[in-house]
């Protein structure tokens, strides 16, 4: 059967396009590592090559045919109707394609499958050996959407699927309907994309995470690659670029997520430790460690087995993020995780799978593997550099436990595989004290380290070496004091990494100035060491400095402290130290309802003369709530930015109905039925006696029979809660065709009664009833926040981008040279 | 002893001291009954909305006043000093973190679990179905 309107040799090539990636991947896979282990295999490298180009196009191939899908709005494909919908503008159709699953893991595998075509280019004599371990991470991912029915086994999820073809639909009458496309009415128009995602921040923030991911699988393969082929040492060199492009891009997508965070979510701060979040910091942080490493290695080859190990552990660390964030297991404890597609038995046998190979590989070439014979000596750069390594893992496994606890739960809570815990953990109530009471400490030890690092030297560090830092060392704790005594920040752990941070900048920047006289190709390391002190220097101020400006200080109960939402009334003008607010409008502009608040100083005449307090203005802000039917309303904050501070606010609560009905005189009726002596019960609250019902006049049309004309009165009594009756007399009257309910208003009470006239039972009355709008002047609360010195954290992350661009540059010209 | 080996094991050790730190600072799940036992402790709570009983907020003190009905079935009135989250009463499931006071749960942070958010019941047909038939038959 031809279906009317169905794209159907789009489709088929869609589907097409994913069957050639997925199994085009596996023979990539299969001839380049054949090729690999057999060193003389230049045929089947060939072959290799050509089979994963075709993945390539396959890949490439899904990708615009889901482009073209979205971009028109065939609704026939469940992917498009679920992500999509008519009114959406044009720069967020990026953001529907990859806010499903489907559409993310193909951005994923599009990312990996330009990367190898880069590598075939690049890679040289180890092509065979790295495209084909990444050609094995492609078959995984490829798999993924395959969306394929073995018997009960379902194999991935196809962005193809048609919404006829689910299983929920099959056998429905309409499916056979050839023109089903037009004649059902919700197929015209999409689900909508997820209002919190239509920002232009999720337009470049999953790219560029997934990038990031993607060049992780680089030096994972590498890595693999070398343990087949028994050369532990020599992927180094080569792998380094792309490690170093995957710390600035990964940390560019992460923060990319934060800003996303604080610029269009009212999380109240850029960073929450929220789950999948974390998730994407684990990677990263390991990713810098595995960097470090390599230089380790590539310098003094004394690091060869960690270096391999944690570029295997941090691949699986991004395939574990994967499966935490994929999964549904966060559910409970994450604001933004997807929706579980049932994949997960797919998903760990993915995991299970990049874990136990690798590991087990590890282990069989252990013996073989070169080992450093002699001991690093206390004073040397590479001790100090693998202490940080170390470190950043520690850091790492933190983030990680903590942010694994449903799946500790799934283990061993007491409806776990092992039934060792009697109830199940939640995450840590204050997620802040929690991460950082050894976050903190791990940071003040990075950035010391990070602080005398350039001058220390490979092998051993002469002392004189060590009195260059000394003037940076007090520079900065008197800067650092300065700091927390401006700011008051008395806590110690805060204090002492404001030391330390600055610390690590001070003596970055003068070994940059001094010693590297300033050449920004050398500087790589010196700007982004800088650049991530800045961030925790940024992170710490803003974080612990945050000062909520608005607050209701009603007192309710000592279990209440005042907390942050300033109640406003329309205009009338508020204290908010220092500003005094004014909410001086609504409106609605697309989606959202924007509301317009003023912010005043007061000028600085006032307090010389003593007279009337004289306001200026000082600036607007918007913040505004997207009302979305079908996915819930999403509060989004305005900011003003000074560059040495930001006022964030954020309407918290607000009566978002429709003017007509806010202001109507009265609210929504009831209907009821009443019979001669009974009695009923109006809004909950009233009693409503029916105490007699009269035919006052009838009279039928002579020669038709019709009724022609009719009077009738109802007395009626409400009585209210107090036990007091108040009478009611209404009338419904019918003449020749029309006919004229009356109704009574019972002011003291705000009721409002119509009678209706009978119901289809004999005896019986139809009435509804009104209760008066309560009269409410209208108001808003909000949140308002001032955020000291954020902008050091958007330097520090600027530089920190600077700096892994300049690293990648240094060592593909030192591999060049 | 190499001081590699040390290393190692002062890792080592700083792992399960993360761990455990971990496990440690974890609040649970517990139901209200568990919570007034374990009072004045933080604990989570996974409910459900009583639609039936009234859901009152003061914006006078942010006052948010509801019942909720845990996982055994239990209700108890909650009292949440924040604005009302939009479409509270959509919620299909809150996770509500706090603490048992007198005879009501004092909760410091809601998060709520909206069906319509990620999933729809329905899908396509949900208002459809109807038309549909009426117009075959």
């Amino acid at each position: 059967m031809n279906y009317m309107g169905e794209h159907d040799i789009w489709i088929q090539s869609g589907r097409f396009a994913v069957a050639l990636a997925f199994a085009a991947a596996l023979i990539a896979s299969i001839t380049y590592l054949m090729s690999w282990m057999r060193k003389d295999g230049a045929a089947l490298r060939r072959a290799g090559r050509a089979a994963f180009m075709l993945h390539a196009a396959g890949v490439i191939g899904t990708v615009v045919i889901l482009f073209v899908a979205i971009l028109n709005h065939w609704y026939e494909l469940d992917y498009v109707w679920r992500h999509s919908s008519n009114d959406l503008p044009l720069e967020y159709i990026a953001s529907c394609f990859w806010e499903g699953q489907e559409g993310s893991f193909l951005l994923w595998m599009f990312w990996q499958s330009v990367i190898g075509l880069v590598l075939i280019k690049v890679a040289g004599q180890w092509e065979a050996g790295v495209v084909g371990v990444l050609s094995i991470v492609q078959v995984f991912l490829t798999s993924m959407i395959l969306g394929v029915y073995l018997g009960d086994l379902h194999i991935g999820s196809s962005p193809f699927i048609l919404i006829r073809e689910l299983p929920e639909n099959l056998g429905l009458p309409w499916t056979d309907m050839v023109d089903y496309l037009m004649r059902v009415p919700g197929f015209s128009d999409g689900q909508g994309l997820n209002p919190l995602l239509q920002n232009y921040w999720m337009v470049i923030h999953p790219p560029t995470l997934f990038l990031g991911f993607a060049l992780i699988t680089v030096p994972f393969s590498y890595a693999m690659a070398a343990l087949l082929n028994r050369d532990y040492s020599a992927w180094v060199n080569d792998a380094m670029p792309w490690v170093f492009a995957g710390v600035g891009i990964l940390g560019t997508g992460v923060l990319m997520g934060g800003a996303w965070a604080y610029e269009a979510l009212s999380f109240g701060g850029f960073w929450a430790w929220d789950p999948v979040e974390n998730a994407s910091l684990v990677p990263w942080l390991t990713l810098v460690a595995l960097g470090h490493l390599m230089i380790i290695e590539r310098v003094k080859r004394k690091a060869t087995t960690s270096t391999l190990m944690m570029a295997m552990l941090t691949f699986f660390l991004v395939l574990y993020s994967t499966f935490l964030t994929r999964s549904g297991i966060l559910g409970d404890s994450s604001v933004h995780a997807f929706v579980d597609l049932g994949l997960n038995g797919q998903l760990l046998v993915f995991l299970g799978f990049f874990s136990v190979l690798p590991l087990g590989l590890f282990l069989m070439r252990w013996k073989d593997m070169p080992k450093s014979p002699s001991e690093d000596a206390f004073s040397s750069r590479e001790f100090w550099m693998f202490i940080g390594s170390l470190t950043l893992l520690l850091s790492a496994a933190q983030i990680t436990f903590s942010t694994s606890i449903p799946v500790i739960n799934k283990l061993v809570g007491p409806d776990g595989m092992i039934a060792l815990l009697s109830t199940e953990l939640a995450p840590p109530v204050e997620p802040f004290a929690h991460y950082h009471s050894l976050q903190i400490p791990f940071a003040i030890l990075i950035t010391t380290l990070m602080a005398i690092g350039p001058y220390l030297r490979w092998k051993s560090t002469p002392w004189s070496l060590f009195k260059r830092i000394t003037l940076s060392g007090v520079i900065s704790l008197l800067i650092a004091s300065l700091v927390v005594w401006g700011l008051a920040l008395y806590t110690f752990s805060y204090a002492l990494l404001i030391f330390t941070s600055l610390f690590a900048v001070i003596s970055n920047a003068t070994y940059w100035l001094k010693y590297l006289k300033d050449q920004w190709t050398v500087g790589a390391m010196t700007i982004s060491h800088l650049g991530f002190a800045l961030i925790l220097i940024g992170a710490v101020i803003s974080n612990a400095k945050k000062e909520p400006i608005s607050t209701n200080s009603t007192f309710i109960h000592q279990d209440f402290p005042s907390n942050e939402n300033l109640l406003m009334p329309f205009g009338d003008t508020l204290s908010m130290y220092p500003y005094w607010v004014v909410w001086t409008g609504e409106h609605q502009d697309g989606h959202n309802r924007v509301f317009d608040v003023d912010f005043y100083l007061e000028d600085d005449s006032t307090h010389r003369s003593g007279t009337r307090l004289k306001l200026n203005k000082a600036f607007t802000l918007h913040p505004f709530v997207q009302i979305n039917e079908t996915m819930g309303n999403v509060r989004e904050p305005s900011t003003k930015h000074y560059w040495d501070r930001d006022i964030y606010t954020y309407v918290s609560y607000a009566d978002l109905r429709p003017a007509s009905v806010k202001n109507a005189e009265w609210a929504e009726p009831m209907t009821a039925i009443v019979a001669k002596g009974e009695s009923i019960l109006l809004f909950n609250q009233y009693l409503l006696n029916c105490d007699s019902i009269a035919i006052d006049l009838a009279s039928f049309d002579q020669f038709t029979g019709d009724l022609a004309n009719l009077s009738m009165r109802m007395i009626l009594r409400v009585q209210d809660s107090l036990g007091v009756d108040h009478p009611l007399d209404v009338t419904y009257q019918v003449e020749g065709s029309s006919a004229l309910p009356g109704e009574q208003v019972l002011e003291d009470m705000g009721l409002k009664i119509r009678f209706d006239g009978v119901s289809d039972t004999a005896g019986q009355f139809k009435i509804t009833a009104w209760e008066r709008n309560p009269k409410q002047d209208p108001f808003i609360l909000m949140q308002a926040f001032v955020f000291p010195y954020i902008n050091v954290l958007w330097l520090g992350c600027l530089l920190l981008l600077i700096g892994s661009v300049l690293s990648v540059a240094k060592r593909i010209k030192k591999l060049k040279g | 002893m190499k001081r590699s080996s040390i290393i190692l094991l002062l890792v080592i050790a700083l792992l399960i001291g993360v761990l455990v730190s971990t496990i440690q600072d974890a609040s649970t799940y517990a139901s209200f009954d568990m919570a007034q036992k374990q009072a004045p402790e933080t604990v989570t709570v996974v409910a459900q909305l009583d639609l039936d009983s009234p859901i009152t907020f003061d914006p006078q003190t942010s006052m948010l006043t509801f019942t909720a009905i845990d996982k055994d079935g239990q209700s108890s009135t909650v009292l949440y000093n924040q604005p009302k989250p939009q479409d509270f009463e959509r919620s299909e499931e809150i996770t509500i973190k706090g603490r048992a006071g007198d005879g009501q749960f004092v909760a410091i942070e809601i998060l709520m679990k909206c069906p319509s958010k990620y999933t729809e019941e329905g899908g396509v047909m949900a208002d459809d179905e109807a038309s549909i038939y009426t117009e075959n038959s």
